[in-house]
């Protein structure tokens, strides 16, 4: 099992930990698989009620008038309803499965932290403002750190695609 | 790639971004719990819904902050996905060591 040694501390090199490297990619593949549940049942559950008219998006947008991305948000909710009402359900499913099968992972992972920022924001503060919000918006960010696709995941296949060699930027969106 | 290893762009957005993470959770946090009730960003209520104790800090400040620290490192990402070179990994506008 591969294993490498990992700083953790970079005054004094003593202070090192060893840091399973094959324990590491498996673990970040059963968070980014998680995550990607978590989107995929919110997706899947407002596509099975309410279909492709999620009327309480452009609500909840507009709610959001005093917070700190108030202006943007509820410009969004008055303007962009017809956008955000099939947008939610529709990008949450596909955000779900991006994640869990690997693919366009740090894209589908950016995606994620434009939601959780205005559900955190839109949240209850009574116990701290950090909250399963805020945790899930660093849980995306660590998806996208991490290159979670390529941990168990199809990105490594995509990648070696003729498509993907012609384009290499796309690795930073697929990993 | 080690922090100290980064060029000047990659280290400033990263210290700036995670900073002002750190700096509207943890530290904001941290003195909203020292100036006393009610120990949180949300409002204190009584029994009546009588408002009896206010956050020292807007929790819109905290967001804010944190807000944008999100966007400095979604800026970064934007200039490091245009500015990198895929073949070498290095930063186009970087200079060379020569060594």
């Amino acid at each position: 099992m591969g294993t490498k040694q990992m700083r953790t501390n970079a005054v004094d090199s003593k202070m090192a930990l060893k840091f399973n490297t094959s324990l590491g990619a498996y673990w970040i593949a059963l968070l980014r698989i998680i995550t990607g549940w978590w989107l995929l049942h919110a997706g899947l559950g407002k596509l099975l009620t309410d279909g492709l008219s999620y009327s309480y998006g452009p609500i909840f947008m507009k709610g959001l008038e005093g917070t700190s991305v108030g202006p943007l948000a509820v410009w969004m909710g008055e303007n962009l309803a017809f956008l955000i009402e099939p947008g939610v359900p529709v990008l949450q499913t596909l955000i779900g499965l991006g994640l869990i099968f690997g693919v366009l992972t740090r894209l589908a992972a950016v995606g994620g932290v434009f939601f959780m920022t205005f559900f955190w924001i839109g949240g209850d503060f009574t116990h701290g403002i950090v909250t399963g919000e805020l945790l899930g918006l660093f849980l995306f960010t660590a998806l996208i750190v991490f290159a979670a696709g390529r941990h168990y995941g199809l990105a490594p296949y995509i990648e070696s695609t003729e498509f993907v060699k012609n384009n290499p930027r796309l690795r930073y969106l697929l990993g | 790639m080690p922090l100290n290893e980064m060029d000047t762009i990659d280290r400033a957005a990263i210290l700036a971004g995670t900073g002002l993470m750190l700096f509207g959770t943890v530290v904001l946090g941290l003195i909203e719990m020292l100036a006393g009730e009610p120990y949180s960003p949300a409002a204190l209520t009584n029994e009546a819904g009588e408002v009896i104790a206010t956050p020292l800090i807007d929790p819109n400040i905290r967001t804010g902050l944190v807000v944008l620290g999100i966007l400095i490192l979604a800026l970064w990402s934007v200039y490091k996905l245009l500015a990198v070179d895929i073949e070498t990994g290095e930063t186009q506008t970087a200079e060379q060591a020569a060594d």
